[in-house]
């Protein structure tokens, strides 16, 4: 058995071009899926009956659907029926981003509700309106039990990234495995991709148990 | 736009060996990664030093690693290394073990570390062997403050095993990306697929949640 492992450094640029795409689509995954999880939420919890009821069935099911096959829906599906044609890194973002946005929704709204009501109605009667007690009460001690759960997400979508591949959206998963697929060196090349992500994604994963820890509510 | 799902009913039974091999391989994984995870988390919780570090070093690789990295090296990468061949469905087992235990594991430790450190030392106090407390008194506590997060492990197993197409696991995900690539029906097919899968999970996820809401007082203390 004999390994090449200089394959994955003649190929330097194209998984640099790759991992920064990877790290790209985490980065606006996120920017999109944060402030819409945050309207989600609110249109759950304060909404009027038929928005709550469709919020709350976009989280349930956006939650229940394998990523993979929201991927291949929005690639094959939205073409077809509206004409418009995004591109693969468009759509890839589309899907992370309905599947995160669904998952943030629901830490939102969990983080929110687990500030005891007591604290709102004490708030009322000091003489604050709801907005008030909204702002000043609940959000500052939700934010501190959200916060470790979006760390998390972070992660997950992170990884998560490598599923629009099988769109041929060139990240890091899809670049390595068209290299192993023009050179042949499966192993060197598989295994750098796996290096690769376990580079940048390890520290990550500390990072979120520091904040997990840092953020630990003792009750 | 007309739709036609003819071409579901007229392929059913190519749709079904699909929806048997997702239930197939979920449920043997869903048992593989629970035994490993279980093994994995007495080891970092009992173990002896070197063998801690080296299972802290696993369970945060996997959490690091995304689980189509892990499925297709096993698939196509390991082989190579060990002059072994796989069927698809033996490698995404595999590779789904693998990954899967390192979250079985940490569920396991959690919920062990959230018994009160008092009431070991209380048992001891009485006379009970080490042994005996980890199965009289941790045991029976933690499996129940365990149940959510083993339920949402269980769902996430079962989305994990659509990634398994990418290595051509004949399961529901790879027989749709087939027939929808055979009907030229992207969207009766893919459409279909999104249903079966939220039939299958969302009953999963609200049965969990319901029957830990009957046993959560067991694991009060």
């Amino acid at each position: 058995m004999s390994f090449d492992w200089s394959v994955v450094w003649q190929h330097r640029d194209a998984l640099i071009a790759g991992t920064a795409t990877t790290i790209l689509l985490t980065v606006a995954t996120m920017a999109i899926a944060v402030p819409c999880g945050i309207i989600v939420a609110i249109l759950r919890l304060y909404g009027w009956a038929p928005m709550r009821a469709l919020a709350t069935a976009y989280v349930e099911f956006f939650r229940n659907l394998p990523l993979i096959l929201v991927v291949f829906w929005a690639f094959y599906v939205p073409p077809i029926l509206t004409g418009l044609g995004l591109s693969p890194l468009a759509t890839g973002l589309a899907a992370l981003a309905l599947n995160v946005t669904a998952y943030n929704a629901e830490t939102f709204r969990a983080g929110i509700n687990s500030i005891r009501r007591g604290q709102v109605e004490a708030a009322m009667v000091l003489g604050m309106n709801r907005v008030q007690a909204l702002r000043r009460v609940v959000v500052p001690q939700a934010v501190r039990r959200i916060l470790p759960v979006l760390a998390s997400t972070w992660v997950s979508l992170f990884k998560d990234t490598s599923l629009v591949s099988v769109i041929a959206v060139t990240e890091l998963a899809y670049v390595s495995m068209q290299i192993r697929a023009q050179s042949f060196r499966v192993l060197e090349m598989l295994t750098a991709m796996a290096a690769i992500y376990w580079l940048l994604g390890y520290p990550q994963a500390k990072l979120v148990d520091w904040i997990q820890r840092r953020f630990a509510i003792t009750e | 736009m007309d739709f036609d799902f003819a071409v579901i009913t007229d392929h059913w039974r190519f749709l079904a060996s699909g929806v048997g091999i997702t239930l197939l391989l979920s449920v043997v994984s869903g048992l593989t990664s629970l035994v490993a995870g279980l093994v994995v988390a007495l080891l970092r919780l009992y173990g002896p030093r070197p063998l801690r570090v080296a299972v802290v070093l696993y369970i945060d690789s996997m959490r690091a690693i995304p689980v189509l990295v892990v499925l297709v090296w096993s698939f196509f990468a390991l082989p190579i290394l060990t002059g072994l061949t796989m069927p698809p469905f033996v490698a995404a087992l595999v590779g789904l073990t693998v990954h899967l235990a390192a979250y079985a594991a940490e569920i396991v430790r959690a919920g062990v570390e959230s018994v009160r450190p008092g009431q070991t030392r209380a048992a001891l106090a009485l006379g009970m062997s080490r042994a005996q407390i980890v199965r009289r008194i941790i045991l029976p506590q933690a499996i129940v403050r365990m149940l959510p997060a083993f339920g949402s492990l269980l769902s996430i197993t079962i989305k994990d095993t659509a990634i398994a197409s990418v290595i051509a696991v004949p399961e529901l995900m790879r027989q749709s990306e087939t027939l929808a690539g055979q009907s030229f029906q992207p969207i009766e097919v893919y459409t279909f697929a999104m249903l079966v899968y939220f039939f299958i999970l969302f009953p999963v996820t609200r049965g969990v949640d319901i029957f830990y809401q009957r046993v959560a007082h067991l694991g009060r203390s």
